[in-house]
C-alpha cells in the first residue's frame, strides 16, 4: 500500500476491509475454534492431570507429567527419530516433486498419463502400501534382499536394524508424498505466465537458468506452503511406522516417533494425561520451527 | 465463476445438508416400522465385535435369536485396533452399542464405574438359561467387578498348543510329540530340527506372543507372572526366571532364526513359509492356519511341552457385556442370555466360530477341521492356567513386551530382564 | 542441435518411466493379490508373484459382502460435502488473510496454523462427543463434520491469493467494485488451479480418513469406503485378496475424479497469462 497511514484516521477503505475481512473469516474461525482450538486446549489441560478412562477420575498432578517427560529418554530419542525422519523426507520429496512438476508442465507425450501415475500412490489403500513395503523390506523374504543376494551382496535389515530403519521408513514417506507435492507445484506453476519463459528464451537462458531465475522465485509462495505443511506433517509421522515396524522390533526405540509414543500412551495404555504432555512438547517444537519459517519467508518468498 | 454457478453450488450444498439430515433419521424410521409394535423392542439391537472372521457364524446365531424373540440384531464390526477407541468414546459420550465383546485386558477399566456396564447378576440369578457354574470358574471371575457383580457372560474359550511340521520331523527321523513331552525334550527336538545352512529352524517365539508361548512356560515351572493377589509381579521369583532361562537356552542353542527375522514376521507366516518346524499358537490362529495350503499338507497340532508343574496352557475367553445406558436393556439382556445358553454355545462351536465357554459344547468345534488334531486344544483345558490380568493390565504388559525384546534378541540376559520387569511392574501395580 | 534435443528427451522419458514403475509397484501388487487365494497372498517362501490361477472370487465375495453402492454414495456425499465446505470457507478466508488488512488478522491466522500443528488423533474424541451430543452419529453429517472448516485449505488459498499481482485490487476498485465483488469476479477466478488442488486434497483426505468413521459411523448403513474395507483386516489374519479387491474397486472413483479435474490444470495457463 502506497498511501501513508495517518495515526488515527480510519478511512472508509479500512472500515470496508475490516468488515469484509471479518465476514470472510468468520465461518472458518468459528469452525476452527469449536472443532479444533478448544480440543487443543483441552489436550493441554489434560497434560496436568492423571487421567482416568471415560473422561472421569482426573486427578490434578501439576507438573508431574512434565517432570516425567523430561526424564524420559524414550521421548527424547523419539524426538530425535522424528527430526531425522523430517530431515530426510522433506527435502527429498520436495526436490523430486518440483523437478517432476516442471517436467510435466511442458507439452510432452504421455504427460497426462505420467501425471496420473505419479499421483496414484495417494489413492492407494494405506493397508496395501504398508503390506507392499513391509514385504519389500523383509529381511528374509523380501524383494530387495533377494535382489541383493542375486548380485552377491549381503542382506540388509531394512526395518529391524536400529541404525537404518528410520531411513527406510522415510523412503516410504518420500514415495507417498511426491504425488501430493507434485499436484501443488503444478497448481503453482499454472500461475506463472508463459511470456516470462519466452522472454528468457529470447535472451538466451537455458532450461536450468530459467528454472532457478524464473520458476523458483515465482513459485515461492507455493513452495513456502509445501515446505511448511510438509515439515509439520512429517514431524507428526505415525502411520507408516506403526504399520511397518513391529512392536517387538529391535529397531523400534530408534524409530518410533513422538506421535507414535503419544498414540501408545493415549490410546493403548489409556494414559491420556501423559500422552497430552507429549503433544504439548510436539506442539511447542512445531510452533518454534513454524515461527522461524514464517520470519524467514521475507528472505526468500517472492510475493508479487 | 458467476452468480449462477455460486448459487447452484449453494443450492446443492443445502440439498446435501438436508439429504444428510434425512439420511440419518430415514434409515431409523424404516427399521422401526419393520419391528413388532412392542415397547422396548422397537429398534434393532446393536452388537459390536472386532473379528470379521466370526461374523458369519454369529450372524446365524443372531438370526435364530430373532426368529425366537422377534428382536432384530445389527452386528457392527470395528477392527481390533480401533475397537477400544470406539468403545471408550462411546462410553464417554453415553452412546455405547447395546451388546459388545469384552476382553480380560480391558474389563478392569470398564468395571471401575457402575454406570458403564450393565450389572447382570440379578438377571443371571433369575435366568434358567444361564448357569455360571457351567463356565470355567476363572473366566467367570475375570468378568466380575470388585463387588462380585457379574458384568459379562463368558462367550468362548481359547487355549494354546504347539503346531509342528510333520514333514520336517519325518525327514529328521524324530517321533511326533506325545502328551508327555517335556521342555527338555522340546529343546532337544528344536536343536535337531535346526539345519546348519539356516534354511530351517526348530522353533520361533516372539516376545509379544507371550500368551501362547512363554507364559505357559513360566507356570509350567512353578513361577508366575502376577501373584495370586495381583499385587506384585512374579517376574523376580526364581522359578519364573528359571522358566525364562529355558527359553533363553533354546535361543542360545541357535534353534531360533535371527531375531530380526522373528520380529519382522508373524510365527504363522514363518510356519507357512516352511522356515520353522514348530511354533506356539492359540486356538484363535486356526482360521489363518487352517486355510493355508502348505500347512494343510504338512502340519499338525501337538500338546504344549510339560514342565515340573504340568503344561499350564494359558486360557482366556471373551465375554458378552451390555451397556448400562442402553435404551433397551431388556432386549440386550435377552440377547446375552441367549448367546450364553447351551444351545447358542453349541452352535457357535459347531459352526467352527471358536471353542465355546459352556461346558461340553466344544466337541463339535474340534471336528471343524478334520485334517488337524484340534482335540489337543480341548485337552489343554485339563491342566490350564487362567490368563493373568490385573485392573490396569494394559500398562504393565506393554512395558513387559518392550523389555522382553532384549531377552529374546540376546541384548541382555533373561535374569536381568526379568528383574527389570518386576521392578517396573511393581511400580505400576502399586498405583492400581 | 537436434541430436542433443533427442537425447535430452530420451533421458527425460527414461527417468519418468523408472519413476513411474517405482510408483506403481504397490498397485501391481494390489492387482495381483486380488486374483490370488488367501494362502497364495500371504505366502512368503517362495514368494508368489503371479497367481497360479486368476481367480475372481475375491471380487465377487467382496461385492457380495459389501454394499458398494451404499458405500460409494456415503463416501461421495461425504467428499462432496467436505469439498463444498472447504471451497466456500477456505477461499473467502484465504482471500481475507492474504489480501485484506484488518485488525486481528494475524492473530486469527496464527490460530489457523496452530490447528495444523497437532496430530489429528487428538480431535477424535472431542469431536465425537460433539456429534454424539447433537445426536448426529452415523449420519453423513458426522462424516462431513471434521471437514466443515479446513485450516490446511485456508492456508493454501492464502498463499494462492498472495501470489497474485499486487495491483489487481486497485484496478478493480477503479472499476467501481467493492471488496466482495473484487473477490468474486476478479481474484477468485485467478486461483482456479489452487481451488482444484484444494478440492482434490479435500476429497483425498476424506476418502482416506479411517479412524474418524470407525469411531463415529459404526452403523453399516452409514459407513464410508475406508472403514468398511478396514473390517476385512481381522485381528489375527487378514483376507488380503478381498481387501485388495475391495480397495481396487474403491479407488476407481478417486482416480476418475482426479482425471476429470486434471484437465483444469492444463487450462490454467491461458487464464492467468491473459489477465496480465
Amino acid at each position: 500500500m502506497k498511501t501513508k497511514k495517518a495515526k488515527k484516521k480510519i478511512t472508509s477503505r479500512d472500515k470496508a476491509e475490516f468488515l469484509w475481512g471479518w465476514l470472510f473469516i468468520l465461518p472458518t474461525m468459528a469452525g476452527l475454534i469449536i472443532l479444533n482450538i478448544i480440543p487443543i486446549f483441552q489436550t493441554i489441560y489434560q497434560s496436568f492431570f492423571k487421567t482416568g478412562a471415560f473422561g472421569r477420575g482426573y486427578v490434578f498432578i501439576g507438573l508431574d507429567n512434565y517432570k516425567r517427560l523430561f526424564a524420559d529418554t524414550a521421548v527424547w530419542q523419539a524426538l530425535l527419530n522424528t527430526l531425522k525422519y523430517a530431515v530426510i523426507e522433506v527435502p527429498f520429496s520436495i526436490a523430486i516433486a518440483i523437478v517432476l512438476a516442471v517436467m510435466l508442465n511442458q507439452k510432452m507425450r504421455g504427460r497426462s498419463i505420467y501425471r496420473m501415475i505419479y499421483f496414484m500412490p495417494m489413492v492407494c489403500a494405506p493397508a496395501a502400501v504398508a503390506m507392499v513395503w513391509r514385504w519389500l523390506y523383509n529381511s528374509e523374504f523380501g524383494l530387495l534382499n533377494h535382489m541383493l543376494n542375486a548380485i552377491g551382496l549381503p542382506k540388509v535389515n531394512w526395518v529391524s536394524d536400529p541404525k537404518i530403519a528410520i531411513i527406510s521408513v522415510a523412503v516410504v514417506g518420500i514415495w507417498s508424498v511426491i504425488g501430493y507435492n507434485m499436484v501443488l507445484f503444478l497448481a503453482g506453476l499454472q500461475e506463472i505466465p508463459k511470456d516470462y519463459y519466452e522472454a528468457a528464451e529470447i535472451d538466451g537462458a537455458n532450461a536450468v537458468t530459467q528454472f532457478f531465475k524464473i520458476t523458483l522465485p515465482l513459485i515461492s509462495p507455493t513452495m513456502f506452503f509445501v515446505v511448511i505443511t510438509r515439515v509439520i506433517a512429517s514431524l507428526q509421522v505415525f502411520d507408516s511406522i506403526f504399520m511397518m515396524v513391529d512392536q517387538s522390533s529391535p529397531a523400534l526405540p530408534k524409530t518410533q516417533s513422538l506421535v507414535y509414543l503419544f498414540y501408545r500412551y493415549a490410546f493403548v495404555e489409556n494414559n491420556k494425561g501423559y500422552g497430552s504432555t507429549i503433544i504439548v512438547l510436539l506442539l511447542a517444537i512445531i510452533m518454534v520451527i513454524t515461527v522461524f519459517q514464517m520470519k524467514a519467508q521475507k528472505k526468500w518468498v517472492h510475493y508479487n | 465463476m458467476n452468480w449462477k454457478k455460486v448459487s447452484a453450488v449453494m443450492l446443492v450444498a443445502v440439498m446435501t445438508a438436508s439429504l444428510a439430515a434425512c439420511g440419518g433419521s430415514g434409515s431409523d424410521s424404516k427399521d422401526s416400522s419393520d419391528k413388532q409394535e412392542s415397547q422396548d423392542t422397537g429398534k434393532a439391537l446393536t452388537v459390536a465385535i472386532w473379528d470379521s472372521n466370526q461374523e458369519p457364524g454369529l450372524r446365524q446365531i443372531m438370526d435364530d435369536f430373532t426368529d425366537e424373540t422377534g428382536i432384530e440384531v445389527d452386528i457392527q464390526v470395528t477392527p481390533w485396533k480401533d475397537y477400544w477407541t470406539m468403545l471408550e468414546a462411546a462410553a464417554t459420550g453415553g452412546s455405547m452399542p447395546d451388546v459388545f465383546w469384552m476382553h480380560s485386558d480391558q474389563i478392569g477399566t470398564y468395571a471401575e464405574y457402575d454406570d458403564i456396564l450393565l450389572n447382570l447378576s440379578d438377571k443371571i440369578k433369575e435366568s434358567d438359561k444361564i448357569d455360571l457354574s457351567k463356565y470355567p470358574e476363572n473366566l467367570v471371575k475375570i468378568y466380575q467387578n470388585a463387588d462380585g457383580d457379574q458384568l459379562a457372560v463368558p462367550k468362548d474359550l481359547d487355549t494354546c498348543a504347539v503346531w509342528y511340521n510333520k514333514k520336517m520331523f519325518d525327514e529328521a527321523g524324530i517321533d511326533y510329540p506325545t502328551a508327555d513331552w517335556t521342555w527338555d525334550d522340546f529343546r532337544e527336538v528344536a536343536k535337531k530340527l535346526t539345519k546348519d545352512d539356516g534354511s530351517q529352524y526348530g522353533v520361533a517365539i516372539k516376545p509379544g506372543s507371550y500368551q501362547e508361548s512363554w507364559y505357559s512356560t513360566i507356570y509350567a515351572y512353578g513361577g508366575e507372572v502376577l501373584t495370586a493377589d495381583k499385587k506384585k509381579s512374579g517376574f523376580d521369583e526364581p522359578k519364573t526366571i528359571e522358566a525364562m532361562e529355558v527359553i533363553e537356552n533354546i535361543i542360545k542353542d541357535g534353534s531360533m532364526p535371527d531375531y530380526n527375522v522373528v520380529s519382522e514376521n508373524e510365527t504363522t507366516a514363518l510356519m507357512e513359509a516352511g522356515t520353522v518346524a514348530m511354533t506356539f499358537q492359540g486356538s484363535w490362529a486356526i482360521p489363518e492356519l487352517a486355510e493355508n495350503d502348505y500347512v494343510k499338507e504338512n502340519c499338525d497340532i501337538a500338546p504344549l511341552p510339560k514342565g515340573p508343574e504340568g503344561t499350564k496352557s494359558i486360557y482366556n475367553g471373551l465375554g458378552w457385556a451390555a451397556s448400562a445406558n442402553s435404551e433397551n436393556t431388556e432386549g440386550a439382556w435377552k440377547l446375552i442370555e441367549y448367546l450364553g445358553s447351551k444351545e447358542a454355545q453349541q452352535k457357535q462351536a459347531e459352526l467352527g466360530v471358536t471353542m465355546s465357554a459352556y461346558e461340553g459344547t466344544s466337541d463339535a468345534w474340534a471336528n471343524s477341521h478334520p485334517e488337524f488334531n484340534m482335540q489337543v486344544y480341548l485337552d489343554m483345558r485339563e491342566d490350564a492356567q487362567a490368563y493373568p490380568s490385573s485392573k490396569n493390565t494394559q500398562v504393565w504388559f506393554q512395558m513387559m513386551k518392550d523389555k522382553m525384546v532384549d531377552g529374546f534378541s540376546g541384548a541382555k540376559p533373561m535374569k536381568d530382564v526379568c528383574e527389570d520387569i518386576a521392578v517396573e511392574m511393581n511400580k505400576f501395580l502399586a498405583e492400581e | 542441435m537436434k541430436k542433443t534435443e533427442k537425447w535430452k528427451k530420451m533421458i527425460k522419458h527414461v527417468c519418468l518411466i523408472i519413476g513411474a514403475v517405482i510408483m506403481l509397484v504397490p498397485f501391481a501388487w494390489m492387482i495381483l493379490t486380488a486374483f490370488k487365494t488367501k494362502s497364495e497372498a500371504t505366502q512368503m517362501n517362495p514368494f508368489i508373484i503371479f497367481p497360479s490361477q486368476w481367480r475372481t472370487e475375491a471380487f465377487s465375495n467382496v461385492i457380495r459382502k459389501m454394499d458398494f453402492i451404499k458405500l460409494y454414495i456415503n463416501t461421495l456425499l461425504m467428499i462432496f460435502g467436505r469439498i463444498v465446505c472447504a471451497v466456500l470457507t477456505a477461499t473467502t478466508a484465504g482471500y481475507a488473510f492474504g489480501r485484506l488488512k484488518f485488525k486481528g488478522r494475524d492473530l486469527c491466522f496464527s490460530l489457523v496454523l496452530f490447528q495444523m500443528m497437532v496430530p489429528v488423533q487428538i480431535f477424535i474424541i472431542p469431536q465425537y462427543l460433539m456429534v454424539s451430543k447433537m445426536g448426529m452419529l452415523n449420519t453423513i453429517f458426522s462424516l462431513i463434520f471434521p471437514g466443515l472448516v479446513t485450516a490446511f485449505g485456508t492456508f493454501l488459498m492464502r498463499q494462492a491469493f498472495m501470489g497474485l499481482p499486487k495491483d489487481l485490487e486497485e484496478a478493480a476498485r477503479l472499476d467501481g467494485c467493492n471488496i466482495g465483488q473484487t473477490f468474486l469476479y476478479v481474484m477468485m477466478p485467478l486461483t482456479k488451479s489452487s481451488m482444484v488442488a484444494l478440492g482434490i486434497f479435500t476429497a483425498l483426505f476424506g476418502y482416506k480418513d479411517l479412524m474418524w468413521p470407525l469411531v463415529a459411523n459404526t452403523n453399516q448403513q452409514s459407513m464410508p469406503l475406508a472403514s468398511a474395507l478396514a473390517k476385512l483386516q481381522g485381528q489375527f489374519s487378514s483376507n488380503y485378496p478381498e481387501l485388495m479387491a475391495g480397495s481396487l474397486i474403491a479407488c476407481i472413483p478417486m482416480l476418475v475424479l482426479y482425471l476429470l479435474f486434471q484437465k483444469q490444470f492444463i487450462e490454467g495457463i491461458a487464464t492467468s497469462g491473459g489477465k496480465l
